[in-house]
């Protein structure tokens, strides 16, 4: 709690210093320019009554200054606090970040803009300044202001489609303006829905015809409230029109949906193949019932939390008792993004590392007893479990996304989620390594041959046990990358694998056990199934029950899956 | 009632070390003059929790062996202990799924024992607190409810997490006619005499709450929850609100079920415990939400919000354009989430951490200090050893607790005795308490009148508050109650 607090204090007051330079930098020029903003929105801070706070900030309506615009957003932010002088005196002020011994910093006021000399105060005991809906929504009137000239154009998209939505007649020509000038494709094109949009609502019967029959031909998803609304219009053509472009929409509707459903199918799963093309190795060539499969991808898992956490703040944990800190790099923002580019080679080579260490001390005496090796991983993962309980806690751990896997490319209205497209070429570059491994590699060679028949492959003089250790450390090693995959869109914790192994198992099953194409056509032909039958039946637990179903029903047809291996280890 | 996560075999199996610490406590050794019976009564029910088992035939074992000395050493102390303590219940799970969320309820309890026979106990008596555990087995909590009641003889307990552990322990209490504080927002539909309900009702978290959106100018709903009885029940009461307050039906999304007659009986999309993609979900909502003034009610539980808010923020919904109101979020639960996710999304509970009210303050900080270094004054053999010490933090079901503890301890000074119908008598006659999440007030109907919060999270995993409704009444019985209001629009 401390902890966090302080940190939160920490970023909130660099943040404010940063700030502070920028506008610095920025105003040096027009040193002396007046700031009307700045004085209006100290004083309003320091209002004891909400009601006021929200006039005077509506007040700025119409204040082109950035100053405004940062000193408004800080203060919805929460990054102003509220200092008491010792006269009584209430002021706005930003923290600042130069803690000394005591945890006291210094303030700049916000009112100057200048730091106030001889004052320093401990953060814990400063109010941050607050805002409730009332002022917020006035804040919001003079943001969005600044938002329709806005320098990002996705800022700019995201206000013009507000201000279409809102339907307000008074902003037609605000909006035409902004298109004589506009030049990115996708703002044009928001432009053109918006201005439509509005002129919904025109008295002109034929402008409103016209107006639906361009959002019908823009396939306008938004605008569906708006035209089901017009659709009961007093002048028929005009409900004519309504209903007209309500059935295009309709029509794009279903194919946005046919595509996502595409798409979310072939991502589904390529998580299900990332998860189980480790076990495809270790279950379907070397034919180990490896339970503690689940837990590989969890070390991998857990891998990526502790380079995250070395790449910001740092290791701290307390297994058995004992005490483990280790300082961290202290990266933040793009710095620290590329701590999953160093996760993934690392999750791989710890699991990989356990991977060959559960081979050696108990996989190898059971490579003739199946069910033995069943039981015996089964309680290896049980201990692997208690073993992250005690050393991260039973709790998740928080495994931060990277900007660069946390956004969206929107096509043709289909989400193409950033970790999404992320997860489908990773699939294919672990397929295509793997296929490259096993038929490319001098390596690869050895792994086939010992697979197919352990006892001749000895006989030619390969050392089938060193063999055995690499190629499940190699199955262990991409459970790992799955494991470093997940954290990135689902839980870490200790129970992770868990929920993972029997998705695993299905899909190595299904696809037929000993063939690395039947893994593949197995995971996207469930995941594209899967997705499929959640479209349609809107349901997702009775698409996942259909599903579980259909395949009981497939290998009651073809018990040995889709493709069927013929080799004499597996046989014997 | 909550549940954060899915039961496996594997969370029992990895929960023993807790009932251990527990056996070797003095608080277990207190119960040890009757260990024989309680010991059998354990074995003979059907039990089929292996770890629970195991923990018992040791505890057998242990019990007989030092049955003798035990015997001796307590005949003494209980003479003692009959006149200046009383003996409080604490029944909670302390391993299993549940252990999570509910040893904060344990810890926050044992705190306010603490607080109070520090300041003189109640009546002039020490709090003794017996603390059983639940183990997260809801056919194991009625034996722990029946143990309590029946061997420790205690005047209150306080405890239970989920409807399923509190349904299960009703009958127990009902029949030997004990005293059950319940602290966990619930779905209502429920009021039993031997039961006092200081947790939120439906009227006082979500039906506020769509108040508060229908402010903000929301005019669609998306409900998604986990699949079980309080989300299922809480937004089929939303659903009928809804409608009361003129939304059309075709703006509240995730879906309806009917049965034959056309009756909704389920309203919104819910998914099991454990679900881990909600892509397609998410595709819905954004379609949902294209047209403007759109929100979702999240009744979603533990850990599969993490999965849902990571795919909604990638999907470039955000608390601008398309708010989430979570009811399952707390302080607590934060601790496990992604907090960068959730910033800026909506809660809503009688209280958050961030009030500022002198109570609260000094709740707080009196509490995270009491966990740096736990004792109960006037109970040395309170087992305080596996407190968790770092990250702590204070959330609602904790401070229901405490209130919980500090308006028993009111009527039982009302009614000058232990006796449950007599404390039951004062508390339906109306007792407040200024807690730290504002004054609670008890009602006739076992609930509490208490103020509802309205907050926005910020990523340091507190709540800004946005808005609060003072003083809201309590009402457990909500469905069906806004129909008349439809038919009169």
């Amino acid at each position: 709690m401390t902890q966090t607090s302080a940190n939160k204090y920490r970023t909130s007051g660099t943040r404010a210093l940063r700030w502070l330079l920028v506008s610095m930098m920025f105003f040096a020029g027009v040193a002396g320019a007046a700031e009307a903003g700045r004085g209006v929105i100290a004083k309003a801070i320091v209002l004891e009554d909400a009601e006021a706070q929200a006039k005077a900030v509506e007040s700025l309506a119409g204040n082109t200054e950035p100053v405004t615009r940062d000193l408004l957003t800080a203060w919805k932010e929460g990054t102003i606090y509220i200092y008491t002088a010792p006269d009584g005196a209430k002021s706005a002020v930003f923290l600042g970040s130069d803690a000394d011994a005591e945890g006291n910093v210094g303030v700049t006021s916000v009112e100057m803009g200048e730091v106030l000399k001889g004052v320093r105060v401990a953060r814990t005991v400063l109010d941050s300044a607050d805002t409730d809906s009332g002022v917020r929504l006035a804040m919001k009137k003079v943001l969005d202001v600044f938002a329709l000239s806005a320098s990002d154009p996705a800022e700019r998209l995201r206000m013009i489609s507000e201000v279409g939505l809102a339907q307000d007649e008074t902003e037609l020509d605000a909006l035409q303006a902004r298109f004589k000038v506009e030049t990115v494709g996708d703002v044009q094109r928001g432009l053109r829905e918006a201005i439509a949009l509005i002129e919904l609502k025109s008295e002109d019967a034929g402008v409103r015809a016209a107006a639906a029959g361009r959002l019908g031909a823009m396939g306008s998803i938004p605008s569906r409230d708006a035209l089901t609304a017009l659709s009961a219009d007093a002048v028929p053509e005009v409900a004519a029109a309504a209903v007209g472009a309500l059935a295009a929409i309709e029509r794009h509707l279903n194919w946005v949906n046919f595509y996502g459903t595409l798409f979310r199918g072939l991502s589904l799963g390529s998580i299900l193949l990332v998860v189980a093309i480790g076990l495809a190795i270790t279950f379907g060539l070397m034919g180990v019932i490896n339970m503690a499969h689940g837990e590989l991808i969890a070390v991998g898992a857990y891998t990526a939390y502790l380079v995250q956490n070395l790449f910001s703040t740092g290791i701290e944990l307390s297994p058995f008792g004992m005490k483990i800190s280790i300082p961290g790099f202290g990266y933040t923002g793009s710095n620290l993004d590329t701590y999953f580019i160093f996760a993934l080679p690392l999750s791989f080579l710890t699991a990989a590392a356990v991977g060959i260490l559960l081979e050696r001390t108990v996989i190898r005496f059971l490579y003739r007893r199946p069910l033995e090796s069943l039981l015996a991983t089964w309680g290896v993962s049980l201990v692997l479990q208690q073993l992250f309980r005690l050393t991260f806690g039973s709790n998740n751990v928080q495994v931060y996304s990277p900007s660069w896997l946390s956004g969206n490319w929107t096509v043709f209205d289909v989400i193409l989620g950033w970790n999404r497209l992320f997860v489908i070429a990773f699939a294919v570059a672990i397929i295509a390594g793997t296929w490259g491994l096993l038929t490319k590699t001098p390596l690869g060679l050895l792994i086939r041959a010992v697979m197919q028949n352990r006892q001749m492959a000895a006989c030619m003089g390969v050392r089938t046990e060193r063999v055995n250790m690499m190629t499940f450390g190699f199955g262990s090693g991409l459970a790992g990358l799955a494991g470093a995959f997940i954290s990135q869109i689902g839980n870490v914790g200790p129970g992770m694998g868990q929920e993972r192994i029997v998705d695993s198992f299905m899909t190595v099953v299904v696809g037929g056990v000993g063939s690395i194409a039947g893994t593949v056509i197995a995971a996207l032909g469930i995941g594209v199934l899967d997705q499929s039958l959640q479209q349609i039946l809107l349901n997702p637990v009775l698409g996942k029950i259909l599903v579980l179903g259909g395949i009981i029903l497939f290998l009651q047809w073809r018990p040995a899956g889709l493709f069927v291996t013929k080799s004499r280890s597996l046989e014997g | 009632m909550r549940l954060r996560r899915t039961l496996g075999p594997a969370e029992f199996a990895g929960s023993g070390a807790i009932p251990n610490g527990l056996l070797l406590s003095p608080s277990g050794a207190a119960s040890l003059p009757t260990p024989v019976a309680h010991v059998l009564s354990v074995c003979v029910s059907p039990n089929h929790q292996s770890n629970t088992y195991s923990y018992m035939k040791l505890r057998t074992f242990l019990g007989t062996t030092l049955l003798t000395g035990a015997a001796i050493l307590t005949t003494s102390i209980a003479a003692r202990a009959a006149d200046d303590t009383v003996k409080v219940g604490v029944l909670h799970s302390l391993s299993g799924t549940m252990a999570i969320s509910e040893t904060s309820l344990r810890d926050v309890l044992l705190f306010t024992f603490d607080e109070i026979n520090k300041s003189g106990g109640v009546m002039g008596k020490m709090i003794e607190p017996v603390v059983v555990d639940g183990a997260s087995n809801w056919p194991l909590f009625a034996e722990k409810a029946k143990q309590l009641l029946d061997q420790d003889k205690v005047a209150v307990t306080f405890g239970c997490w989920t409807s399923v552990s509190r349904k299960s322990v009703l009958p127990v209490y009902e029949e030997k006619k004990g005293l059950l504080f319940y602290p966990v927002q619930y779905e209502g539909e429920e009021m039993s005499k031997n039961i006092f309900y200081t947790a939120e009702a439906v009227g006082q978290q979500a039906t506020p709450a769509v108040d508060y959106l229908l402010a903000q100018g929301k005019k669609k709903f998306y409900l998604l929850g986990s699949d079980y009885v309080y989300p299922q029940t809480t937004n089929l009461v939303l659903l009928e609100y809804l409608l009361s307050k003129g939304v059309p039906i075709g703006n509240i999304g995730g879906g309806f079920k009917k049965d034959e007659s056309d009756k909704i009986i389920s309203a919104g999309k819910y998914t099991p415990f454990g679900h881990t993609d909600y892509q397609q979900i998410v595709a819905e909502i954004k379609q949902f939400a294209a047209g403007g003034k759109a929100c979702v009610i999240n009744t979603l539980n533990g850990d599969t919000n993490v999965p849902f808010f990571k795919e909604y923020a990638a999907a470039g919904l955000t608390a601008e354009t398309c708010p989430v109101c979570s009811f399952s979020i707390s302080e607590d639960e934060f601790r496990g989430l992604p907090a960068k996710q959730l910033v800026g999304q909506l809660g809503c509970w009688t209280y958050f951490e961030s009030i500022k009210t002198p109570e609260n303050k000094k709740f707080t900080t009196n509490f995270l200090k009491w966990v740096q270094a736990p004792k109960v004054t006037g109970a040395p053999d309170a087992d305080v050893s596996n407190i968790v010490k770092e990250g702590r933090v204070t959330c609602s079901p904790m401070v229901l607790s405490y209130d919980g503890v500090y308006l028993w301890k009111a009527a039982v000074e009302k009614a000058k005795s232990f006796d449950v119908d007599k404390v039951t008598a004062a508390l339906e006659s109306g007792i407040s308490f200024d807690g730290p999440g504002g004054k609670v007030t008890t009602q006739k109907n076992h609930h509490l009148t208490k103020n509802v919060y309205i907050g926005e999270t910020k990523a340091d995993g507190q709540f800004k508050i946005l808005k609060s409704y003072p003083n809201v009444f309590g009402e457990p019985f909500l469905k069906g109650t806004f129909k008349a209001k439809t038919a009169a629009k």
